[in-house]
């Protein structure tokens, strides 16, 4: 870590506009990643991390779309740039830009030259008909020619003449089209630990085994020797031996190239071998953030301990295990009321968390803070919503133990409905800001 | 199931409290999948190939006990699942519930373990019929064995519901009005219908988020106390293997690798592809990143045509070398020269344009001599290069000499294109007992003496009959080994 922030969220909003309302994917996210470092982000299925990480890239689609908010990148050579051609201090602070505010083809140049994406499913992201080889050395053609384009905002590396531009764009793509990008994709595929790279580049994605697949695509993102590498559950989909693998490789080619990675799974012990900082995201927030210990040793937002308290323990089997109660919210906004997301599940929600928290600091740590008000206030009977509050079973200690009781989600309860609306109508007249 | 916050390790009370007899006793199972096999094929001559999905898996559960299957994708573990409940029918081998072969059993005798034996299946999503209420879901397998009236069926769907954790008014609601947490509740429900046994639990909880997921286990954990029963739960997740489970099985490509109590197989893993997979799992801990740990290399071989011997032996960091190799070369190294190898038998080693620069080959790239090793071989003059080039690109140590003079003839002979020539020099000098001998599921040394359930066989050369390496030579040949029969 060099301690230099390199991307700044502030603010950020992504809603989808679906048939059946409106879904806040991301609701009011701030996150500082600093160069070099790994940000882990956390949750459970649903609570926004991809669309956060999609946000992130601008690869957003319909019927999803980015409301509100800035995301900020250091680059000073392209802040520069922007300035001359008479940007004001909206678009760039001379350090900073704001991504959001470039145009839609200065964005496109900076996918794979500053930023790389890898997903859960390497297959997806692979012509099934094109070799391997073809498809990195394709990769970094692109790079090439993004960089040569006199208009392209990315003067990072010249290394590829107008000359070479203007012929690459005029005739076909054909099989690999240098030498020299052939050459560079069997050094990417070793790279990333394919052995016999130069047989394998030959292959087609079917011919490679789900491990090696993943390690292809993360040579193909390597290609354009991005800033920021923004992982997508990488190792979800993978056996635990391989996992193991793929994380290695992840740690090796961070150590080695000092890029940035925003790393979004929902296994805590992924997290945790990975991570130098991580956010905890639920409904669409990032409930909890720090340094990996703030979070795993010091958690505040009863979420947080919760989801630490679910994952049974590898080394010792322990007692029964301490469930969060209830289900991840809907995100649909008319069903978000302006409260904390958490306090129907939650075993402290209190009187004050019946108004939306905003993030507060954490004592102790520089980077730690929480969207929950237990960071400052004393959790006591006296202030405790009655139980029952927000249906008969939200607040239940443990399902398992009280079997016959209904989770969240199905509740009938007429109270928590008009309460629902209600609420809804004030969380879209504020915007869903923090107060 | 075990751990209750009430009386805490439980474990060595149901041990004995529970009957001697195992509930279900799997022998020998074998399930080969043919490829290859439609009229078709056969009309064209091809033969059919056999995924040997299950290859002569014995193992026994025992009343009232959780016996964990764990593995990665793909080693067979939802099919001998499926098998051993007779949902699929065998290619080998017998499976023994109550001391009855299940595959002999007549109509009425088959009706009854259907009912003894459920299971709950992993994807809450697709296992429940969209169209159908939550009450016919879960009544269905009462009417199919035509069980009390329809009003008896639905006061029992009813109290299921209350069972797992629903509510009984939910009766006539449909699956995709319920979250993944609540419809794997159903799926439970439906498995109890009939008062079964016992059940095998496929990755009951792998669709689930964690913290729903913690809901579900206990769930199992307080079903199992209160209507005895004796589960067969099928994981890839280590960590619910071992919060749930008394005994453990780690399945490796279609056969056992080790059984053991969780608590010894978790702290005293014997076979190295168990303690690989153990070092493997991150845990959710500060401590971790600091955790040193071996990865392994490579992946799972295919099933189709598993390595010799042990199956394991393609990734084993503790491949038994010849005992004259043994004391000069690396475990690392030994393991290069066996993946050469492996690579030559394979015949994946292109020989049409090898680079002696690197690793291009580009023909743009001017000056980059590269070597095509024609249909009779190489010039003998351009075997030296070739053989330099490949020592480069294939192995990562250097060898000490003498090592390195049989590695080069085997390289010299790949450079004639005499392929099985290389493979054999190679054989000849490194041929593990690994490669030639399956090891049997055997009991480890030390435990032989104890009960059936602190048992802890293990299939590995480096223990048991196999273990001194020296007595390699008497090791009797693959064709007399247990799995042969
Ligand atoms: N294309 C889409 N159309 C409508 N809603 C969407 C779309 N993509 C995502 N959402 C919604 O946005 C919310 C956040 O989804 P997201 O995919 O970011 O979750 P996640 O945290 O990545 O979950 P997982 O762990 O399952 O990958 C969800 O409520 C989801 O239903
Ligand atoms: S703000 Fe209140 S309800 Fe929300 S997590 Fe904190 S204590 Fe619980
Ligand atoms: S038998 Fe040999 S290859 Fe197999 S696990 Fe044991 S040491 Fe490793
Ligand atoms: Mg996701």
């Amino acid at each position: 870590m060099s301690d230099e922030e390199l991307l700044r969220i502030e603010g950020l909003c992504t809603r989808f506009f679906t048939e059946n309302g409106q879904v806040n994917a991301v609701e009011n996210l701030d996150l500082t990643i600093d160069e070099g470092e790994v940000m882990g982000i956390v949750g459970e299925s649903g609570s926004g991390k991809s669309v956060t990480a999609l946000s992130l890239i601008d690869l957003v689609e319909s019927p999803g779309r980015i409301t509100d908010g800035r995301i900020w990148f250091r680059a000073p050579d392209i802040a520069d740039e922007l300035i001359e051609s008479g940007a004001d201090d909206e678009v760039t602070d001379g350090d900073f830009v704001d991504l959001r505010k470039l145009s839609e083809e200065q964005r496109r140049s900076l996918r794979g030259s500053r930023f790389s994406t890898i997903f859960q499913d390497p297959m997806s992201s692979f012509n099934p008909s094109i070799t391997v080889g073809e498809q990195i050395a394709e990769a970094v053609e692109v790079q090439r020619r993004a960089r040569a384009n006199p208009r392209s905002l990315d003067a990072k590396a010249q290394r590829y003449g107008l000359g070479d531009y203007v012929l690459s764009t005029v005739l076909p793509s054909k099989k690999y089209v240098t030498g020299a990008s052939r050459d560079r994709a069997v050094e990417l595929l070793e790279l990333v630990g394919i052995p016999d790279p130069v047989e394998r580049a030959d292959e087609y994605p079917h011919e490679y085994s789900g491990g090696m697949l993943q390690r292809a695509m993360i040579a193909q993102a390597l290609a354009g020797e991005p800033e920021v590498l923004v992982a997508d559950e990488p190792t979800t989909a993978l056996d635990v031996t391989i996992q193991a693998q793929i994380l290695d490789l992840l740690s090796k080619l961070q150590a080695e190239t000092g890029m940035t990675i925003l790393l979004i799974t929902h296994n805590l012990g992924v997290i945790a071998r990975m991570c130098d900082r991580v956010g905890v995201m639920y409904a669409g927030e990032i409930v909890e953030r720090g340094t990996l210990e703030d979070v795993f040793d010091h958690p505040v937002h009863p979420y947080t301990r919760g989801l630490l308290g679910s994952v049974p323990d590898l080394e010792g089997a322990g007692g029964r295990l301490q469930p969060i109660p209830g289900n991840v919210p809907s995100l649909l906004d008319h069903e978000m009321p302006d409260r904390c997301y958490f306090a129907d599940r939650c075993p402290k929600a209190m009187d004050e968390c019946l108004e939306h928290p905003p993030a507060f600091d954490v004592e102790g740590s520089e980077y730690h803070t929480t969207k929950c008000y237990l960071a400052t206030t004393e959790y006591t009977e006296e202030k405790a919503l009655p139980d029952g509050y927000f249906d008969e079973a939200g607040r239940a200690a443990d399902v398992g133990e009280e079997p016959s009781e209904t989770e969240t989600g199905i509740g009938t309860g007429t109270d928590s409905e008009t309460e629902t609306e209600t609420e809804a109508d004030s969380v879209q007249s504020d915007g869903g800001e923090p107060r | 199931m075990t751990a209750n916050s009430s009386e805490p390790p439980s474990r060595t009370e149901a041990t004995t409290r529970a009957d001697d007899s195992p509930l279900v006793s799997v022998q020998n199972l074998e399930k080969y999948f043919f490829e290859n096999d439609s009229l078709l094929d056969r009309l064209l001559g091809s033969d059919p190939v056999a995924v040997r999905a299950v290859d002569g898996v014995s193992f026994d559960v025992y009343r009232g006990e959780t016996l964990g299957l764990v593995g990665e994708s793909g080693c067979g573990k939802s099919t001998t699942g499926e098998t051993l409940l007779r949902l699929q029918e065998p290619t080998g081998g017998r499976v023994e519930f109550d001391g009855r072969n299940i595959y002999d059993l007549g109509r009425s005798k088959l009706n009854a373990f259907r009912r003894d034996a459920q299971v709950v299946f992993q994807d809450p999503f697709s296992s429940l019929d969209p169209r159908m209420t939550v009450g016919s879901i879960v009544t269905q397998p009462l009417e199919i064995h035509d069980v009390g009236t329809k009003a008896d069926r639905e006061d029992r769907a009813r109290d299921l519901l209350e069972r797992v954790g629903l509510s009984a008014d939910q009766l006539d609601r449909y699956p995709h009005e319920f979250s993944g947490g609540q419809r794997q509740r159903i799926g439970i429900a439906r498995a109890l219908a009939l008062e079964p046994e016992f059940l095998v639990l496929d990755e009951p909880t792998s669709a689930l988020d964690v913290s729903v997921q913690a809901q579900v286990l206990n769930l199992l954990d307080d079903l199992q106390d209160e209507f005895d029963l004796t589960y067969l739960l099928i994981s890839h997740d280590l960590s619910v293997i071992r919060h749930v489970c008394d005994r453990v099985a780690v399945m490796y490509l279609g056969e056992l690798a080790e059984v053991g109590p969780v608590e010894t197989l978790f702290e005293d893993p014997k076979h190295p592809y168990t303690r690989a997979l153990l070092e493997s799992v991150p845990r959710a801990s500060t401590d971790e990143r600091d955790r040193d740990r071996e990865t392994l290399s490579g992946d799972v071989p295919s099933p189709r045509d598993p390595p010799s011997g042990c199956r394991f032996r393609t990734r084993c960091p503790q491949v038994i070398p010849p005992a004259d190799v043994e004391d000069e070369l690396e475990q690392s190294t030994y393991r290069q020269i066996m993946n050469l190898r492996e690579r030559i038998e394979a015949r994946e080693i292109t020989l049409e344009e090898v680079g002696v620069e690197g690793s291009g080959r580009s023909e743009n790239d001017a000056g980059e001599a590269t070597l095509a090793v024609g249909e009779d071989g190489l010039d003998e003059s351009e075997i030296p290069a070739f053989v330099e080039t490949m020592k480069d690109r294939l192995l990562a140590d250097e060898l000490p000499a003498g090592h390195d003079e049989i590695v080069t003839d085997a390289l010299a002979e790949l450079a004639r294109r005499n392929w099985d020539g290389a493979a054999d020099r190679l054989r000849e000098e490194y041929e593990s007992v690994c490669e030639r001998v399956d090891p049997a599921l055997e009991e480890s040394g030390d435990a032989r003496e104890s009960g059936y359930r602190r048992r802890h066989p293990v299939a590995c050369h480096l223990y048991g009959v196999g273990a001194d390496p020296t007595s390699e030579t008497q090791i009797p040949s693959p064709s007399s080994n247990a799995d042969a029969e």
